[in-house]
């Protein structure tokens, strides 16, 4: 189970717009900013937030101009952290396109919900826990989505009181198995 | 164990602009861009002397002066005037040595222009 919250951690690091997509485009790039820029089809703004955040998470490392021995080297690379998460991005992206259901990654806990329910947790309280710090708001929000998707299946249980447990689909359980089984191989 | 070339390698923060500075203001010829990737390069009027610049995110200007020589620096002067370069200051004059007159590039990189004497 620990190695199960380890990965559910990886994919809550992961959640966002723009990390995948940074992450997995980095290489082509060759760490420059421009053919980043362009790759990404993001804004300069947007972009250095991005990789501002990224450097404080330990993700990528900022090269200096003075640490550069010319102006066509690497202006980002990705640190050993950043090495790792690449690969868990990789993962991510190979089910999803599985899923067909969009960039799930894109909104933070969408994949530790997926996670969760894969690990046998089928009551809206024993997710929020396992998660910790997800809202009731957003786990909500969440589970509706993952269920408008098809991917997760929701049953009214009327005894003792009614309430809503959730599970995954039996088409998306095996898909989800094959990810937490390679992000658990990464650990 | 050299042989004929030489290139000066700039950061950059607007490909573009850098583009339009070199070769319409200073007149030099395009040689290559590559705008998805934020490369370009000029060939100067020296045989196998090329500036390459390469877009950034951050730039620091270079104050080593890439060093351009010219007939007549008064000339010179008036004519790049003309094109919208803003000199810093007056022509300088070291007897019997050089004349010269310093300006920059869009992102600051000196550049200088020299007449010798």
């Amino acid at each position: 189970m620990e190695k199960a919250v380890q990965v559910i951690q990886i994919t809550k690091e992961l959640s966002g717009r723009w990390i995948i997509p940074i992450l997995l485009s980095l290489d082509k790039s060759g760490g420059r900013f421009t053919p980043l820029k362009n790759i990404l089809q993001i804004s300069p703004s947007r972009l250095s937030s991005n990789l501002k955040t990224m450097t404080e998470a330990g993700l990528i490392q900022h090269l200096s101009p003075f640490e550069r021995n010319h102006p066509l080297l690497p202006e980002y690379e990705l640190t050993e952290k950043g090495l790792f998460m690449k690969e868990a991005a990789y993962v991510i992206s190979n089910t999803e396109h599985q899923l067909s259901q969009g960039f799930l990654a894109a909104k933070a806990w969408n994949w530790p919900v997926l996670l969760a329910l894969y690990c046998q947790y089928h009551e809206f309280n024993a997710i929020r826990q396992l998660l910790q710090t997800v809202t009731p708001r957003i786990l909500s929000r969440r589970l509706g989505e993952l269920w408008e998707k098809g991917l997760v299946e929701k049953t009214l249980i009327t005894d003792p009181t009614p309430k809503y447990t959730y599970a995954l689909n039996d088409d998306v359980k095996p898909i989800i198995r094959s990810a937490m089984s390679d992000l658990s191989a990464l650990l | 164990m050299y042989k004929p070339g030489f290139t000066l390698w700039y950061n950059v923060s607007d490909l573009e602009r850098t583009m339009e500075f070199y070769t319409e203001q200073l007149g030099f010829e395009k040689y290559s861009f590559d705008k998805e990737n934020g490369m370009g390069s000029v060939h100067t009027n020296t045989k196998d002397c090329y500036i390459g610049f390469s877009e950034a995110e951050k730039i620091i200007p270079s104050t080593a002066a890439a060093v351009m020589e010219v007939e007549n620096i008064d000339a010179a002067v008036k004519k790049l005037t003309e094109k919208g370069i803003v000199f810093n200051g007056d022509v300088s004059i070291i007897p019997g040595y050089v004349k010269l007159i310093t300006f920059k590039d869009p992102d600051g990189h000196d550049l200088e222009l020299s007449q010798t004497l």
